[in-house]
């Protein structure tokens, strides 16, 4: 397989570290021979999720034009229904790139063996192999084809096999010193330089499960000098740790282990239970977290998958020091007919406390002609003096694209209508509002989800930018701002409960019927037209 | 070039005609701009072409969608869209729109509906009440919807239906179409919308022939005709599955469907549009352009889509097929939609399609720019005097390797294309010869 002559370089800098705590960084990556300009993502910040290789709900066109997504994560466990899998099948420079069709001088793409926020139960994990999910049943990945597919695949950044059990939680110490002890080892299998292969930017899942020791252990493990064999293996690395680009934390198995463990030993009530501010878990997570990122160096990216809310996203930033968030939350909003509305930091206190989105399937807002959000307002803003900053999603901030197809006369000189300047910048309509939305969930409209998920993306984005900010200009006002946010915003996020709810009864009297109806329409065509065939 | 029929708010000019067939090109200019014929409109059911946003239908280089009438008035009904301020400010489209009347939801979508002299009764889906449709209401709400071109309410038969009740249905299509003129005159809305009329008559050529002759006489209270009565009310029919070629295929009546659209075509008056309700396969698109039919809609296209069918020149391709899993190249090298001109690959779509949303907003972007590729080249050739030459190379391009249907080499003969000329190998299949991957023929 042919090599670029220039590696890629990734680097992150960060003008402040600090181990626990509000940090503000830059990830550079600068890809030889794509483009002048590298792709820098600020941190905090996040990164977006995939469904089988794409963002779900949004063409290339449209994932193009939402500026939140820069770097995209891709579990590759879907692609494992075939062998070898598709995108290692792709010929040219950025394979994984050019198979999904993301930007190389725009789009920084991760791969997990797993999507991160999958927590079936699945079968043991061996020595060798991770069990991983595809729609054709459970696979066997090992750390040796892992590292082939990411050879061919050339990922910006991978994430290491990690030995996290997906079987019936609580696990034994036994089966986490397994886990911390494969999961070393499998890091070192793609950490082994080779002749010819330029060394993949590598993140590593911090192991240990809900113990403290454990976490600690690993973490350890990655900074201690290894020797005789293991040394061999990696060298000229004289640590694992020398071989890690960033560190990453799944919360999904996490959660399910310390809900399994508080049904073994019903804990005593606690004035945390009583506070329904906390969402599940977080103080209790935050430690676990701090001890895995005790010994290694504090300058490395910590990345965490799978939050809930921007208050565990506060909270995380806050206590631990946490630089990438996935948001698979906000995506999932979307799915569920959610239009997020927060901001950060916040400017109105006052007030009743609010969601942070709206529930469009409610039938409050059916004649409700408003934008998307109250914390933003659209390109084409009636009063553009208004001081609320602008949503650039296209639901917000539509605009008449500068180009369009032509078919056969039909150009400008043919139907006599002017062409759009492209260079007189965007032509921008007014925005979608909270009213169409309502009737395209209602009515089943996919078009519904792909208006809000880039809403979504964007307002989260926004909410980092607030963060960053603040961190940057007014640290000392970072634990009051946190506060006001927390006043602000409801962290009960019922807004997603009664969603959830509305999604799933428009789905059960429509989706599925309706879906039925259509598949039966569709072989009734083709049936219909094999007996006239056959005729 | 010949005839331009200028009236506000349309103006209607033909720019060419072809030297042999019934085919023109001519340029329709609407309150939201020109759209230049022969078009295909791509179907916006509920206000949304499915998945897509309107920015994307603009960048497609659509300029004229429909939106159904029916379903706009059960969801999201007259209030929202009157505090809107019409169906184009609530979606976001600033291009031309057509609504259709809603009698043929009101026939295809109820089993219950009771049709009188005063309007359509039936059951609403909702609250299961009785509900009265007249000519003057569905007027009304297409005056508040407030697309460019509205239809007029016509009495939907199947086309199977036979007997007495056919020419009542035509007879009362007229007099409703008189109801629908006299509430649009008086409603001041004449100046930004305009009336179709639908030519009705089922498949009998008598009934059609006075139907055509009744609505032709009030030429002066419409700015089109659209030519329906073809497809409605089959029992599960939807525009889009069941429609005049495969209707008429189905019963032995093969040449019926053409027939009716080239004796109302040839018969109606040059100098106005021409609209096939529900016609959407290609080979039918071009048959109906060549027998002189300036715009036609059909849900095949986006339905097809999401079911993970591409068509191509070459003929439909269906992506959910294995043969496809491995193959890296587009759906349409020379494509120029967004998924083609991107690289989409077929492995990729196939790896994606009926799973994510995603795939079937590729397919939808595809089939909508091919269904506008046909019709484009369509009017090139015409206005370069090569319409012939396209169908025949279309036709070959399209069927040459399953064969012909005779349905189209018939009705092509008609107007002075023969399809088998100096090609005595062509093969010719009968009934409608609808061409379609099948999963049996994936090894």
């Amino acid at each position: 397989m042919s090599q670029p002559s220039a590696a890629a370089t990734f680097t992150f800098s960060l003008p402040s570290p600090s181990r626990y705590g509000p940090r503000i960084g830059s990830i550079l990556y600068r890809r030889p021979g794509v483009s002048s300009e590298p792709i820098q993502i600020q941190t905090p910040g996040l990164l977006t999720a995939t469904s089988r290789g794409v963002v779900p709900h949004l063409s290339r066109d449209n994932h193009r034009a939402t500026s939140a997504i820069r770097w995209v994560n891709v579990p590759f466990e879907t692609f494992l229904e075939h062998n070898p899998p598709l995108p290692t099948l792709q010929p040219g420079p950025n394979p994984l790139h050019t198979f999904l069709g993301f930007t190389p001088g725009k789009h920084l793409l991760s791969m997990s063996a797993r999507d991160p926020y999958d927590g079936r139960e699945m079968p043991a994990n061996s020595v060798n192999h991770v069990s991983v999910y595809s729609l054709r049943g459970v696979r066997k990945l090992s750390p040796s084809d892992w590292r082939s597919y990411v050879q061919a695949c050339q990922p910006d950044v991978v994430f290491a096999l990690s030995d996290t059990p997906f079987t019936d939680p609580p696990y034994s110490q036994k089966r986490m010193t397994k886990s911390i002890d494969r999961s070393a080892t499998w890091l070192s299998t793609i950490l082994k330089p080779k002749e010819g292969e330029h060394p993949p930017n590598v993140f590593v899942h911090m192991a240990g499960g809900t113990s403290l020791a454990a976490r600690k252990a690993f973490s350890d493990s990655l900074v201690e000098r290894l020797y005789g064999p293991e040394a061999d293996a990696v060298a000229p690395l004289v640590t694992l740790d020398e071989g890690v680009t960033g560190y990453s934390v799944d919360l999904v198995p996490l959660r399910q282990s310390l809900e399994a463990e508080e049904r073994k030993n019903p804990r005593t009530s606690s004035p945390s239970d009583l506070n329904p501010v906390i969402p599940s878990h977080t103080e209790q997570i935050i430690p676990l977290l701090k001890s895995s990122f005790a010994s290694v160096p504090e300058t490395k990216p910590r990345l965490v998958n799978s939050t809930e809310s921007p208050h565990e996203i506060l909270q995380y930033i806050s206590s631990v020091g946490i630089d990438l968030f996935d948001a698979h939350w906000a995506q999932r909003a979307a799915d569920i007919g959610v239009a997020l509305d927060f901001e950060f930091p916040v400017r109105h206190s006052s007030g009743d406390k609010r969601d942070i989105g709206h529930n469009l399937y409610d039938t409050r807002y059916a004649l409700d002609l408003k934008p998307f959000a109250d914390a933003f307002r659209g390109a084409l803003a009636d009063d553009s003096s208004s001081a609320l900053p602008v949503c650039r999603c296209l639901a917000c901030s539509p605009f008449h694209p500068a180009t369009r197809i032509y078919h056969g006369y039909d150009t400008p000189e043919h139907s006599g209508l002017p062409a759009r300047d492209p260079d007189s910048g965007p032509h921008y309509k007014p925005p979608h509002t909270r009213a169409y939305i309502h009737h395209l969930l209602h009515t089943h409209e996919m078009s519904a989800h792909t208006l809000l998920v880039m809403h979504n993306l964007e307002v989260l984005d926004a909410f980092f930018a607030g963060i960053r900010h603040v961190i940057a200009e007014h640290p000392e006002r970072w634990t009051e701002e946190v506060e006001k946010f927390f006043r602000r915003y409801d962290s009960d996020t019922r807004v997603f409960t009664a969603a959830k709810e509305s999604w799933k009864s428009v789905e059960l009297a429509r989706g599925k019927g309706r879906l039925a109806r259509e598949k039966g329409k569709q072989e009734e065509t083709t049936l219909g037209t094999v007996v006239e065939t056959d005729d | 070039m010949t005839s331009v029929f200028l009236r506000r708010p349309m103006h209607f000019e033909i720019v060419a005609k072809c030297h042999t067939t019934k085919a023109r090109v001519s340029r329709m200019t609407l309150a939201h701009g020109v759209t230049m014929l022969p078009t295909f409109m791509p179907v916006a059911t509920q206000a949304a072409i499915k998945g897509l946003t309107a920015q994307q239908i603009e960048a497609l280089g659509v300029t004229l969608i429909l939106n159904n009438t029916y379903h706009l008035n059960l969801r999201p009904g007259l209030e929202v869209l009157n505090a809107a301020g019409g169906a184009h400010k609530f979606q976001g489209w600033n291009g031309n729109l057509l609504t259709d009347s809603g009698g043929f939801q009101l026939v295809s979508l109820s089993k219950f509906t009771t049709i009188t002299e005063e309007g359509a009764l039936f059951s609403s889906p909702f609250t299961g009440e009785p509900t009265m449709l007249t000519p003057e209401e569905s007027i009304s709400i297409q005056h508040a919807i407030g697309a460019d071109i509205i239809m007029q309410l016509d009495d939907v038969v199947s086309s199977l239906t036979t007997g007495s009740r056919v020419e009542e249905a035509m007879e009362r299509s007229v007099r409703w179409l008189d109801r629908c003129i006299l509430q649009h005159e008086k409603s001041g809305k004449k100046g930004q919308q305009n009336l179709f009329a639908i030519v009705q008559g089922g498949l009998d050529p008598q009934l059609r022939d006075r139907c055509l002759d009744a609505m032709i006489e009030r030429r002066n209270g419409v700015a089109g005709y659209a030519i329906g009565g073809l497809s409605g009310g089959e029992e599960k029919g939807l525009s889009g599955t069941t429609y005049c070629p495969r209707t008429c295929s189905k019963h032995h009546q093969m040449s019926s469907g053409e027939c009716n659209i080239k004796q109302c075509a040839d018969k109606l008056p040059e100098e106005r549009p021409r609209y096939s309700m529900g016609i959407g396969f290609a080979e039918d698109l071009l048959v109906c352009v060549a027998l002189g039919v300036d715009m036609a809609d059909c849900v095949f296209p986006t339905r097809t889509a999401r079911f993970g069918v591409a068509l191509t020149h070459k003929g439909p391709v269906n992506l959910k097929l294995s043969k496809h899993a491995k193959d890296l190249k587009p759906i349409d090298e020379s494509c120029p939609c967004p998924t083609c001109r991107d690289g989409t690959s077929r492995a990729m779509l196939n790896h994606i399609v009926t799973h994510e949303t995603a795939a079937a907003h590729a397919i939808t972007l595809h089939n909508i720019v091919f269904q506008a590729q046909v019709m484009g080249r369509a009017r090139e050739a015409i206005i370069a005097g090569t319409f012939p030459d396209y169908l025949c190379k279309f036709f070959a391009e399209y069927f040459g390797d399953t064969g012909y249907p005779e349905w189209c080499v018939n009705a092509l003969r008609s107007v002075g294309v023969d399809l088998l000329e100096g090609n005595e190998k062509a093969k010719m299949i009968p009934g409608s010869g609808a061409k379609w991957e099948y999963a049996s023929l994936d090894a």
